[in-house]
């Protein structure tokens, strides 16, 4: 297969899934990689997140760009979690969870009565600070989203094309049929995102993907994110500034803001721009004194 | 907001800057002894002036480590990396004002111990360096109170000494047919213009001042395109 029919495929699996949740993307919302246009995977207009009435973030409004690394960061209980959670629907989990505003996904409601949440997962998949594989070999660790989906045709290929889509073919190609747990911890979350990209997303979501990690590995997974950024929107939760300086091309930064009684606290979004004006020359003294390291 | 964190580095880089910006006390007090060197023709303090510059080149290596050390460090970034960043070019500038007392200083042996002077050229080089030396100040103040309009106001300082070197250029072209006379005069004007570099660096420290406060870097005036 030549590299143009993997792209194709993965487009075309792209198509079948955004059809399969409900969403109506137009085609031309696939091609890959627009000639550089500021292509938005999400808009992000007015939202609110509760949990049982109480507010976690509120009035998040922000676009999310293609093919772009964006990173989330902020102090703990600022909601940058909470936040990444509503772009794939997670928070439908949590019961008492309530998301209000507009949250457009390629310019379709991402909580239109139509859409399926369970097939959103598929299009816009997650990775999570501890690595999870399942206590099945390496092989079938990343062929599970494959077949769950039906799609048994070239199975060993598309695990190929996977593991070496997260930069882990070359160390496990030998021992396929081990368990994953025998992998490190590195290899674990690589492992984690090439069952993620087996499926063909559109948007990958990490949340803290590289706390668990030693620096060797964390290097890998933050080179690991640039390669994957040709293919896919990366959205990431972090608490290594360094990291989010290193990988993001745009920045997020969403603060706790206290009501007067100071009993309640929500995230709230201070700024949020080109990587390099956050770190060099943020606009908001609070981004600055956060960024510095003057205020936790 | 939480409380403040990070005290000891947010410290250690008021440090830096307070000791990076002392140099040009340091440059202020060659300078004067340059200038009574010109004036009395003083070979031995001229010397002692060489001598002396050790004192800003140690400075200058001492804070030159110490922000290398941050940089490895603490990974400082918004203001406090264009505050490191700005420091390493001052002190680069304030190096080479110490550079340029001790050229004027090696000049004066040269020039005999009883030169065929002239006074008036005497004088405006002595004027060049009180006004170099107040330029200093004024950048030094300017870096410390983050003042952009104090910084930009160097230039206009800075066209006055660039005035005197073009007159001191002047006399030395008048200063008649007489050999010695003339070659008195060249040395001067080396020493002239020696002098008018310490200006320009001082200039240069307040284009650092504008980057630190704006995060952009302009040359307040280029030379290699002049305005109108």
């Amino acid at each position: 297969m030549t590299h143009e029919d993997e792209a194709q495929v993965g487009r075309d699996a792209r198509e079948a899934a955004a059809s399969r949740a409900g969403i109506a993307v137009r085609p031309e919302e696939f091609q890959h990689r627009a000639g550089g246009t500021r292509e938005k995977v999400f808009e992000l207009n007015g939202i609110d997140v509760h949990y049982d009435g109480v507010a976690a973030v509120k009035g998040i409004a922000m676009d999310i760009h293609r093919n772009d690394v964006t990173a989330l960061i902020g102090p703990s209980g600022c909601g940058k979690s909470t936040l990444l959670r509503c772009l794939n629907r997670m928070n439908d989990l949590i019961p008492a969870a309530e998301v209000s505003g507009e949250l457009l996904y390629h310019g379709e409601d991402l909580y239109g009565p139509t859409v399926d949440p369970v097939q959103v997962r598929k299009l816009i998949g997650m990775v999570f600070q501890k690595p999870n594989p399942f206590p099945k070999s390496i092989y079938d660790n990343v062929a599970f989203g494959p077949r769950i989906l039906g799609e048994k045709e070239n199975l060993d290929s598309k695990v190929e094309q996977a593991l070496r889509g997260a930069a882990l073919w070359d160390e496990v190609k030998d021992r396929l049929a081990d368990n994953a747990f025998g992998l490190s911890g590195g290899q674990q979350q690589r492992l984690c995102i090439a069952r993620c990209i087996a499926v063909s997303p559109d948007v990958i979501l990490m949340d803290e993907p590289c706390s668990a990690l030693d620096p060797i590995s964390t290097g890998k997974i933050e080179d690991l994110m640039i390669e994957l950024k040709e293919e896919f929107s990366i959205v990431i939760v972090t608490h290594n500034m360094q990291q989010a300086a290193r990988v993001s091309d745009r920045t997020a930064f969403l603060m706790v803001e206290l009501d007067a009684t100071e009993q309640n606290r929500w995230g709230r979004l201070v700024e949020y721009d080109e990587t390099e004006k956050i770190f060099t020359n943020p606009t908001d003294k609070r981004t600055e004194d956060y960024v510095s390291g003057k205020v936790g | 907001m939480a409380d403040a964190v990070r005290v000891h580095y947010q410290e250690e880089l008021e440090r830096l800057e307070a000791s990076a910006l002392d140099g040009l006390n340091l440059v202020n007090a060659a300078l004067d002894r340059t200038l009574e060197a010109v004036q009395h023709q003083d070979v031995e303090l001229a010397q002692i002036v060489v001598a002396d510059d050790d004192r800003i080149d140690g400075r200058y290596l001492e804070v030159h480590q110490s922000l290398i050390t941050l940089l490895a460090t603490q990974s400082p970034v918004a203001t406090d990396l264009r505050l490191i960043s700005a420091l390493l070019h001052v002190l680069k500038n304030i190096e080479r004002m110490g550079d340029q007392c001790v050229n004027v200083c090696k000049l004066i042996p040269l020039s005999g111990n009883e030169p065929p002077a002239d006074q008036e050229m005497v004088e405006l080089i002595l004027n060049m360096g009180k006004q170099t030396r107040t330029l200093n100040s004024q950048a030094q103040r300017a870096f410390a109170e983050r003042d952009i309009e104090m910084a930009r106001d160097l230039v206009r300082q800075d066209d006055v000494v660039d005035n005197l070197n073009r007159e001191c250029f002047r006399l030395a072209l008048a200063i008649g047919d007489d050999a010695d006379k003339r070659e008195w005069a060249m040395t001067m004007m080396l020493a002239a213009r020696a002098i008018e570099r310490i200006g320009d660096n001082a200039v240069d420290i307040g284009e650092q001042v504008a980057f630190v406060v704006t995060g952009l870097f302009r040359e307040f005036e280029d030379a290699s395109h002049p305005s109108a």
